[in-house]
């Protein structure tokens, strides 16, 4: 799934934390715990000594119990256990006060009052280990939550101000087409690495606009040179065909010859359409009555079909009005037509249906489907040797795009459909 | 009648001094822009073959000459320029006609006998061929006295096959003039027989003789017995 920069930064902040404070925490804790109990053995060290330097010279046998009832944490017994070390453990308490058990530390060293074996023991109270804990995660994540809304409201500034420049290219880019004469401008900006990014850009549009641009042209050059050639071409065999001497075989030949120029001047009157169609010499939109300009062609087409004894039925609301350049609509039309002669058979039927958001023509042709991925292409054909050039399909998608229609195919009852939905 | 072909491309330019020459005409050629105003200067002709991309500069500078010199010469302009601008442009400064360079010859022919009629007679004519009457006003075809009843395109295509007399016509150079811009679309132009049946029917239904030949099966000729 897609993210946004923002959502994928912040994801790994948070992952990152969550890492922190798994391992912080408990590292905290110890750290902290070890050095409390260094710090607390250390203060039961010190009152020992204290004890040991102050009281023990002073101190007689009798006073014992006195001192053991005003202290609460130290206390003096005899040493009946044979002791003779310093011993430090942790033992719980019940507090009165609190009515809870408490963790003491208590150290238990072995003394000399008088000549006699005593143990001094002297305890301190410690914080809860349970508490402490809490108290840890809780600082913990009192301050990564802070860290973390930190880091998200910055990371949003920054998206939304340092990123600016960015969003704003891909913007542009994103409105960018080759096809169209507009360039996208992209603002120059104080981020060097957005500028580069900026640059490139623009050099990888400048180049290909310029290689889309040269290409178009000279395709449309290409098709307009031709045409002196083909002109020539054409006038010489216009002549041959008037010598009084040829035989049946060389003006079969010239006969030919003539329909191969046709052919030519076909091919290179659509590739002019073609390159117009994409240098956008057609841009003059304005309403058509596509009833009208269906019924205009359907005499001359009714008449080409003839020969091919097609029968042509059609069904067309009247009034449906689209916006089109003119010449274009007329274009898609005759084409249309054309496609749905060119490719019939003998017997075969046409059916024209024109509604308010679409247009179908169907014919009869061909017993399997046409391949659907090519059909679109330039010089794609459907049978190789038919007389079609592959670009009376190109020219119907062209105008098809350029007006912003959709054309489906299908192939239904042995009809095949050329739907245009506009 | 003269006429005055102003081409840099001298293979088209004499493919249509051949053509026409058997017709009548007279050609004269001007490659250059300049050779061609010194021509309309000294003399006047009844049709001007006009290119409009020469090496030494633009046509319509042609029809801008005739035009400040009030002279009356026929233009049609011959082009491999084919966008509606150009035309409106080169009809708006003057020229009669406009022909889409590939073209066929026998069109071209046709086009300079209407420009020439227009401009001779007023518009006010009758083509007159043997028994065969035609009017081109009122559109009607009459044979030996008798009006026949001829579709739009049978009257076309006897206007085109009559003007081309003795010429050796293709398919598809009837095809495009029955057609126009449409024809060189057409996978197959069978749709010429049938005009062309229709057309020979109603002739010698109203007694006209056959004038128009087949040649070669492929080919058609009107030839004058």
């Amino acid at each position: 799934m897609n993210k946004k920069l923002l959502q994928k930064t912040l994801r790994y902040y948070i992952i990152f934390s969550l890492v922190v404070m798994l391992l912080g925490v408990p590292l905290f804790f110890f750290i902290n715990q070890w050095l409390y109990l260094h710090e607390a053995d250390e203060a039961l060290q010190v009152k020992k000594e204290e004890f040991v330097k102050f009281f023990v010279p002073q101190i007689k046998e009798n006073e014992i119990a006195i001192f053991n009832k005003l202290n609460s944490d130290l206390h003096i017994e005899k040493n009946n256990e044979g002791i003779v070390k310093d011993t430090i453990f942790e033992r719980n308490f019940y507090n009165h006060m609190d009515k809870e058990n408490e963790p003491f530390r208590i150290l238990r060293s072995p003394v000399t009052i008088n000549n006699k074996s005593y143990i001094f023991s002297v305890r301190a109270n410690l914080v809860d280990d349970y508490e402490l804990a809490l108290i840890t995660l809780a600082v913990f994540t009192v301050i990564i939550l802070i860290l973390l809304i930190g880091l998200f409201i910055i990371t949003r500034r920054l998206s939304i101000t340092l990123w600016k420049p960015f969003y704003e290219t891909l913007k542009q880019i994103e409105q960018f087409e080759i096809d169209k004469t507009s360039n996208p401008k992209l603002i120059a900006n104080d981020i060097e690495e957005f500028n580069r990014l900026n640059n490139t850009i623009n050099n990888l549009i400048q180049k290909n606009s310029s290689i889309y641009q040269s290409q178009k042209e000279f395709i449309e050059n290409a098709a307009h040179e031709l045409q002196t050639p083909i002109a020539i071409f054409k006038g010489k065999l216009e002549n041959i065909l008037q010598r009084k001497d040829l035989n049946s075989e060389q003006f079969k030949l010239i006969d030919d010859l003539n329909n191969t120029t046709t052919r030519l001047v076909k091919l290179n009157k659509n590739l002019l359409v073609l390159s117009k169609i994409d240098s956008n010499s057609y841009y003059e939109i304005e309403k058509i009555n596509l009833h009208e300009i269906i019924n205009n062609q359907l005499t001359f087409f009714s008449e080409q079909s003839l020969s091919k004894k097609i029968s042509i039925t059609t069904e067309i609301e009247e009034n449906v009005v689209v916006s089109s350049n003119h010449f274009l609509a007329e274009m898609l039309i005759s084409n249309l037509f054309l496609n749905t002669i060119n490719h019939n058979v003998l017997d075969g039927q046409i059916t024209i249906k024109l509604t308010n958001d679409k247009l179908l023509f169907s014919n009869t042709g061909s017993l399997l489907p046409l391949q659907t991925e090519k059909m679109f292409e330039r010089f794609s054909k459907s049978n190789p040797s038919s007389q079609g050039n592959g670009l009376g399909l190109s020219i119907i998608k062209k105008i098809v795009d350029t007006n912003h229609w959709t054309i489906n195919y299908n192939f239904t009852n042995r009809m095949h459909t050329f739907e245009i939905v506009f | 009648m003269k006429i005055l072909i102003i081409e840099d491309e001298i293979e088209i330019a004499t493919s249509i001094k051949n053509y026409l020459s058997s017709n009548d005409f007279v050609c004269e050629l001007a490659s250059t822009l300049k050779l061609a105003i010194e021509k309309i200067d000294l003399y006047s002709y009844d049709c001007i073959l006009l290119d409009l991309m020469l090496t030494d500069g633009d046509g319509f500078k042609i029809l801008e000459i005739l035009k400040s010199q009030n002279k009356t010469d026929g233009v049609i302009i011959i082009s491999a320029k084919d966008t509606l601008e150009t035309k409106i442009e080169g009809l708006t400064l003057g020229a009669d006609d406009y022909l889409t360079k590939p073209f066929h010859l026998s069109e071209l022919l046709v086009r300079i006998q209407a420009l020439v009629r227009r401009k001779q007679f007023n518009g006010n004519n009758v083509i007159t061929f043997n028994e065969i009457e035609i009017d081109t006003i009122s559109k009607s075809v009459k044979i030996k006295g008798n009006k026949i009843e001829f579709t739009k395109k049978e009257m076309d295509l006897l206007l085109f096959l009559i003007g081309n007399k003795n010429k050796v016509l293709s398919k598809s150079a009837i095809a495009e003039h029955l057609s126009g811009d449409m024809a060189d679309m057409l996978d197959n132009h069978d749709f010429v027989y049938a005009h062309i049946k229709n057309m020979k029917k109603k002739l010698k239904e109203m007694g006209a003789a056959d004038y128009l030949k087949s040649v070669y099966g492929t080919g058609y000729k009107w030839e004058d017995e």
